[in-house]
């Protein structure tokens, strides 16, 4: 199924995209030395979504580029977190390369040592292409590979923001303006909320554990922080009170009816579908809202960052990674998979397809690269300013499941009429024993 | 390893050719082999990691019962419980209250039963991974096709598995069209055993269809509604497969079953030790539910022997 | 006819339908949904039989994601766990059965009522142990934890119903046990076979919990690449019906095309067992 996405992704961006771009990744220096590993073969274990495609759509070339055969298969996030984690404790994983969710799976990984220590291969000119420096990655992306004691265990590969998305048509209908702040955005989805004709205002994940990912971005402006300066946990505060109340009005009042069970997929189905007129969620959906296959709203959809909140205006951040496996007998074949994972000519096409951002400034801010970007150029400009306002989404600790579980459930609930506050004080009298056993162990 | 067993099984039986109390044990054998290998060996290393601080990434450390002890104040725990058992009683009540209605049906003669009957029992061999994606896709609130079915009687729109109240009816519905088949099979042989006369007999003195099926039909069935009630018991507390398609335990943690609990724990937080401890408490919980309707099945068949059946 | 029996001809059709419809509603659906665009599928009110038939999904999920390999790994796991379960538990079954042996039953149904969650994780260190992993060893070895009990289960009690005066007899006879087990109990237990053979089947092929911690890409099975196949950027309902449809066809054409023989089985001694 991944194939036929990919064809239909790319018949409707047009064949241009690999034209457009020339093939200048790697620059022909000596140093490298790409061949030197030519007839090893890789094992690589993706998360299904468009990185994953990316990757497999073009891997062709760098077995071109290097001789090494590469194996990779894409499972969906849920089950590949939990495969790898189950292969890399037994020690003996059966990939070479990993795709990791660094909003889940950073501590983790950081902790049970499974990713081998990429900085000594950063700095070797045989191995690593001139242009690949650590400067050029976002705060960000650095921010979520190295560990406390500075070691690159993987390559930033692509970046995730919450953006908004809006339906032009609906807010022309209303004579509602795009909102800038939270107050604005809670008076345009009332407005917009129209449950005779069947359309709603706003539309979010409300599902258990996956609606974090929207509720930070409140959280985050408010003013709140996940982590004091001992680690404490502290999202039953003031601001985490006042981003779930706002969080409680809008999908309680503007939202579609069911909104508690659903993830990006059951929004995404009410957004295309034009039944709702607003909705937060990650950057990497523009393609399926502009595939004329998938979306009633084809050419009416508006991108612009998050709004504003009373403490300030930032953009819930969440990114993926390449790296390798400690246990790998390959690491230096594996690495130059990473390095061409996220080289200019794979991030440039990853953009260019609207299938994520890539970390490196140097494909971002290139005008030829923006140049061929497929998507709406409001969604590109979404991208860049979020891109300024980034802050990581999720607090950087091992238990983030247990988190998302026993924080989301209690949002959840105030869904079905419960006090924020004491929903919040619920989860975290669960939760914080579980993070200091964690910590502690 | 245990092909050659049951060729075996005849030199150990050989010689005592009278009938005392023979040894029938080399049949068991080689299945007793299987058994301890996947079944009995699996137990006594789960006990063994619910005893330890066994999280995946980290050194294990043997911590004897706390992780027992982490159960009695883990409050979702505790709500898992009270989930299992409304989902339980009502995946049981449903299924026998319909089955039984389907098999007096099925008792009948009519023209195309074998294959309608075929039809029916449909639900219960498809793949269940299956046909819960596509409940999914049924339950939706806005595209669903059930609330428009409901919409074409005047019925307003439901939320089915999205609120935390509709959530557990929504999922027994779906276990309930699944498994009701079950129930009508084992209730159809029970009334294939019944004889004839009293029925011939009712006739004759005038009794309503309800009142043939409350006073002869119904008494006859019973033990066979028993076993049924006793399989779709066990079925339905580690239901798993449905649940976790469909909702995977929400809206929140709704719909979140021990087995659902379980799961998390152990395959989302990697906390094995604490998987384990749960997992050995759920186990005991349905061994003693087991042990009890076992205990009364042994009953009701001196029961059945008694009264001749 | 008098009028009395066409009004009950009339009552007992419409209950037939009342009762059968559900399922046979449900699968139309099933099919009208992995015959729709995803535009269709996601209109509403919903489209019941669409314009266009989207033929394509159906090609697009045999084309792709290699689906013949899982369908073969699906064969030869069910087939094996099958083949395996019936050789230990049909003896088994008949021993227990004569030796009235209700504590190894206990065992059975201790099994059979494990979840199979808890088997997942001890297994797969001993299989990572073994070096098994990346095989259809470990999956076929774990999904005799779902055929072996039904087997058992199925055949004590069909062998409980079968008399017990011609092995008698035969043992008088002078025939080992084996021989009365092999030429007297087995021909008479033959559909109690059949119907642990069909259920074993389908409870394995239905399986899908273990197949996702233990298959790999090349081992993977049919259950769990149909839920691999939900779609990440995009809602498809269409090609995820087909997919599910395409899973679930060879057990429902066994089902109508065996129901005689599961209908018989478990009516008539197996479910007395159970």
């Amino acid at each position: 199924m991944a194939d036929h996405k990919i064809t239909r992704r790319t018949l409707l961006t047009g064949t241009a995209a690999a034209g457009a771009l020339s093939l200048t990744g790697f620059p022909a220096r000596a140093e490298v030395n790409w061949k030197k590993y030519a007839g090893t073969k890789l094992e690589v274990i993706l998360a299904k979504g468009p990185r994953g495609d990316n990757l497999q759509k073009y891997v062709k070339e760098f077995t071109d580029l290097t001789g090494i055969q590469v194996e990779s298969e894409q499972i969906p996030e849920q089950q590949q977190r939990q495969k790898c984690v189950i292969e890399l404790t037994s020690g003996r994983p059966s990939f070479d390369v990993v795709h990791l969710s660094y909003h889940v799976q950073k501590r983790q990984f950081e902790k049970a040592g499974w990713l081998a220590d990429l900085t000594p291969y950063m700095k070797d000119p045989t191995l690593t292409a001139p242009d690949l420096v650590e400067s050029d990655f976002s705060a960000a992306g650095l921010q979520y590979c190295k560990n406390d004691k500075g070691q690159m265990l993987s390559l930033p590969w692509s970046v995730d923001y919450f953006i908004l998305y809006y339906n032009k048509e609906l807010f022309q209908k209303k004579g509602v303006a795009v909102p800038k702040t939270f107050d604005e955005m809670v008076a345009a989805a009332e407005k917009l909320t129209d449950p005779k004709e069947g359309t709603f205002g706003f539309v979010g994940r409300g599902l258990r554990n996956a609606n974090m990912t929207l509720w930070t971005n409140f959280f985050l402006n408010y003013g709140g922080e996940f982590l004091d300066a001992k680690g404490n946990i502290l999202t039953d505060g003031p601001e985490a009170i006042a981003a779930t109340k706002l969080y409680q009005t809008l999908l309680t009042k503007s939202a579609p009816p069911g909104v508690a069970g659903f993830n990006w997929m059951e929004s995404m189905a009410s957004f295309t579908q034009g039944k709702s007129a607003m909705w937060i969620d990650g950057v990497g959906w523009a393609p399926p809202l502009e595939d004329p296959a998938a979306s009633r709203v084809v050419g009416k959809v508006g991108y612009t960052v998050v709004p504003a909140g009373p403490k300030g205006q930032y953009s819930a951040t969440y990114g993926d990674g390449i790296g390798v496996a400690a246990a790998s007998k390959n690491k230096e074949a594996a690495y130059l998979l990473c390095q061409w994972v996220v080289s200019k000519t794979q991030g440039a096409r990853l953009l260019q397809a609207g299938g994520g951002v890539p970390f490196r400034n140097s494909i971002l801010n290139d005008a030829e690269v923006q140049k061929g970007v497929k998507m709406p150029r409001e969604w590109l400009q979404s991208v860049i300013d979020s891109a300024k306002i980034s802050k990581l989404g999720l607090p950087v600790i091992i238990p983030v499941a247990e988190f998302r579980d026993l924080v989301g459930a209690g949002i959840t609930a105030t869904l079905a009429g419960s006090d924020p506050a004491t929903e919040l004080k619920k989860a975290h009298d669960q939760f914080r024993p579980i993070l200091e056993r964690s910590e502690k162990a | 390893m245990t092909q050659s067993a049951p060729a075996a099984a005849p030199i150990g039986a050989a010689p005592e050719k009278q009938l005392r109390p023979p040894s029938y044990w080399p049949f068991v054998v080689p299945a007793l082999v299987v058994v301890l290998a996947i079944i009995i060996f699996p137990w006594v290393f789960t006990i063994w990691m619910s005893m330890n601080e066994w999280k995946v990434g980290s050194p294990t450390t043997f911590v004897g019962f706390s992780n027992y002890l982490r159960l009695t104040s883990d409050p979702r725990f505790a709500e898992a419980v009270g989930h299992t058992l409304v989902y339980t009683v009502l995946s049981v009540l449903l299924p026998l209250v319909f089955g039984t209605f389907a098999a007096v049906v099925f008792h009948q003669k009519f023209a195309g039963r074998g294959f309608l009957r075929g039809v029916f029992i449909m639900p219960m061999m498809a793949t269940p991974v299956a046909i819960a994606l596509v409940w999914t896709m049924m339950f939706h609130p806005q595209l669903g096709v059930l609330n428009y079915l409901l919409s074409l009687v005047g019925i307003p729109a439901q939320l089915w598995v999205f609120h935390p109240a509709t959530v557990i009816p929504s999922l027994v519905l779906v276990e309930t069209w699944q498994w009701t088949p079950l129930v009508m099979l084992i209730v159809l042989g029970g009334l294939a055993a019944i004889p004839t006369e009293p029925y011939e007999s009712a006739q004759i003195d005038g009794a309503s269809l309800w009142q043939v099926f409350r006073y002869i039909t119904l008494p006859l069935i019973m033990p066979f509604l028993f076993i049924a009630g006793m399989i779709r018991m066990i079925d339905a507390v580690k239901s798993f497969d449905i649940i976790f398609a469909i909702t995977q335990g929400g809206p929140g943690s709704a719909s979140e079953t021990i087995n659902l609990y379980l799961y998390s724990v152990a395959f989302v937080y990697y906390d094995l030790g604490y998987g384990s401890a749960i997992a050995v408490v759920f186990f005991l919980l349905i061994v003693a539910l087991a042990a009890v309707m076992l205990y009364a099945r042994q009953r009701m068949l001196w029961t059945e022997i008694a009264s001749g059946a | 006819m008098t009028a009395k029996q066409i009004i009950s001809r009339i009552g007992l059709w419409f209950a037939v339908f009342v009762i059968v419809s559900p399922a046979i509603l449900f699968f139309l659906w099933m099919a009208s949904l992995s015959l729709k665009f995803e535009v269709d599928n996601a209109a509403y009110p919903p489209v019941f039989i669409p314009e266009h038939f989207a033929w394509k999904n159906y090609a697009d999920v045999l084309a792709s994601n290699r689906f013949l390999t899982y369908f073969i790994n699906s064969l030869v796991v069910t087939g094996s766990a099958t083949a395996l379960a019936l050789l230990v538990g049909v003896p088994a079954g008949y021993g227990i059965a004569r030796m009235a042996a209700h504590k190894s039953a206990i065992v059975i149904l201790i099994a059979r009522i494990t979840p199979g969650l808890s088997y997942l994780i001890p297994l797969f260190l001993l299989f990572q142990w073994l070096g098994l992993l990346g095989t259809l060893v470990p999956q076929i070895i774990i999904h005799l934890v779902v055929t072996v009990p039904i087997v058992i289960w199925i055949m004590i009690g069909y062998f409980e119903t079968t008399p017990m005066e011609l092995e008698e007899a035969a043992l008088i006879d002078g025939a080992t046990r084996w021989q009365v087990f092999r030429h007297v109990a087995l021909p008479i237990a033959r559909p109690g076979i059949a119907v642990a053979f069909i259920l074993a089947v389908i409870f394995s092929w239905n399986n899908f919990v273990f197949g996702i911690v233990l298959a790999g890409r090349e081992t993977r099975t049919l259950p769990v690449a149909v839920y691999n196949m939900i779609s990440f950027d995009q809602l498809s309902w269409g090609p995820l019906a087909a997919a599910a449809l395409i899973v679930t066809f060879p057990v429902l054409l066994l089902t109508v095309m065996a129901q005689r023989q599961i209908v018989a089985g478990l009516t008539a001694g197996a479910v007395k067992g159970g």
